[in-house]
């Protein structure tokens, strides 16, 4: 959802979209056409009835809207390596979809049933390969008798990125119930996110948990609770999520007197090295959280509010009310800015020092809901 | 479960996946794992928060209703988007503007 080319362009493409906001995406055609420019901070999001827009990060604008095929949700969107096609979950959880940024062309579509007597959907499950060469999902399977239905068991699907439209899987592989986010390491190791963490060797399908969470026998805690929906690239090479645990006193397991924290997983695919982090009590609802990339120490939450926390010192250093929710909190590569974005149809901007907001960029069209944003530099 | 009685069929099959209290039968019964559509989404719906209350649910309730709505995670209050109802929201793309335009749905007569 973002950029600009020549900047008298840009502002007029930004303007019109700014006077589209809520109409239908079929008035939405004529700014399809303007280029990415290279070196330029972009952020992608999607939205209803069914739109990408891409925004240019330097003056906080849309730089176009991309009318997307089929339906919308969730817009779970993965950027290609080299910045030039966005991948999407969408369809009611039933396709994915490969965007080329430049053009709003679709370039690769692939159903997640595989076939007519079998209805399948991915639950937030779409990453990319680091040579952006192959695609990945986990499908979620049920055979649809004529009487009943069965439930098969979910599996990592591998298709080529050059596939083209209705593409088939190249290889599946049997998976863990309940897998939903996936991230590809350097090495080509997809780590995916369940009860526990896996790591997965999308080329034989042979598995492991790497990190235990739900079964993690971390002393002194009890069972974590995680939800994620949004699998972040970040600028930082983690594989990020925030979980909740009830930390007991006394030796003890007594959940009665127990504290319950906030903490995160960050996952380094550049090593495949992890670690868990509290960073605060658990006192309110936050439904993302992404450590700074100009300070780790720093991590930003948001729900109802904008919090930024110091994880070593488990102290909050700052605090910005919302005109309303906000699911996702991503910040741009320089750690200077904090974009929020899912739920309704705008993206807020907030300083990263004090979050005094900066900026509201409206979307043209209707609400993210549960829209995975990116921000990358193209 | 000793508050709750099974009325039909899918409910009595998951009592007895929990007297059986075998991994694999539970298995087949947990959240979220196969979504053939909302009615095998076993969700509780419009919920309380962590703490008990609403404060710490999305403000406001119109933010997060596209969001849960999409994935089955309100059931019982919002129709099913996935598979029987997914043209529901079509002509209301901003839930907070256009909620006016949201209605109820009802099962077409199979004959």
């Amino acid at each position: 959802m973002k950029t600009k080319t020549i900047a008298l362009f840009i502002c007029l493409a930004a303007s019109t979209l700014t006077a589209w906001a809520g109409t239908h995406p079929a008035d939405l055609a004529s700014n399809t056409a303007a280029p990415l420019v290279d070196g330029r901070e972009y952020m992608v999001a999607t939205n209803h009835p069914n739109l990408l827009n891409v925004l240019d990060l330097t003056d906080n604008s849309v730089l176009k809207t991309c009318a997307l095929p089929d339906a919308y949700g969730p817009g779970s969107v993965q950027v290609s390596p080299d910045r030039r096609t966005a991948y999407l979950l969408n369809n009611h959880f039933s396709g994915i979809y490969g965007i080329e940024l430049d053009t709003c062309e679709v370039t690769f579509s692939a159903k997640m049933s595989l076939s007519e007597a079998e209805r399948s959907v991915a639950v937030f499950s779409v990453a990319l390969s680091p040579d952006g060469k192959e695609l990945y999902t986990i499908q979620n399977r049920t055979k649809l008798h004529i009487d009943h239905y069965e439930v098969l068991s979910p599996q990592l699907a591998v298709y080529k990125t050059d596939a083209g439209l209705n593409a088939e899987p190249v290889r599946v592989f049997p998976v863990p119930r309940q897998l939903s986010l996936m991230q590809a390491a350097d090495d080509g190791t997809l780590y995916v996110l369940g009860p526990d963490v896996y790591k997965i060797d999308p080329r034989n399908g042979q598995y492991e948990v790497a990190v235990p969470l739900l079964n993690w026998k971390r002393p002194g805690y009890g069972a974590p609770d995680v939800l994620s929906a949004w699998a972040m690239q970040l600028p930082t090479r983690e594989f990020s999520a925030l979980y909740t645990a009830p930390k007991f006193k006394d030796g003890g397991q007594d959940l009665a007197s127990a504290d319950f924290v906030w903490g995160v997983l960050s996952i380094d695919l550049r090593t495949g090295r992890h670690e868990l982090r509290d960073f605060a009590p658990l006192n309110e609802i936050y439904f993302t959280g992404t450590r700074s990339p100009a300070n780790r120490n720093h991590i930003f939450t948001v729900l109802n509010g904008l919090r930024k926390y110091d994880i070593a010192a488990q102290k909050l250093l700052a605090s910005a009310h919302l005109e309303h929710a906000y699911y996702q909190v991503n910040l741009n590569r320089d750690g200077s800015r904090v974009y929020l974005s899912g739920t309704l149809q705008d993206v807020a901007v907030h300083d990263a020092a004090t979050l005094k907001k900066i900026a509201t960029i409206p979307l043209p069209g209707g609400d993210m809901a549960l829209c995975t944003a990116q921000i990358f530099v193209r | 479960m000793k508050h709750l009685k099974a009325l039909n069929r899918k409910a009595q099959r998951l009592d007895e996946a929990v007297a059986e209290n075998s991994a694999e039968a539970i298995e087949e019964v947990v959240a979220m794992s196969a979504v053939a559509g909302c009615t095998a989404t076993v969700d509780p719906g419009w919920e309380v928060d962590a703490f008990g209350g609403v404060a710490g649910l999305c403000q406001p309730m119109e933010a997060d209703l596209y969001g849960c709505a999409d994935p089955c995670w309100w059931p019982a209050q919002v129709p099913d988007t996935i598979i029987n109802y997914p043209d529901w929201n079509k002509d209301a793309p901003s839930a907070d503007k256009d909620w006016r335009k949201l209605d109820s749905v009802f099962p077409k007569d199979a004959l």
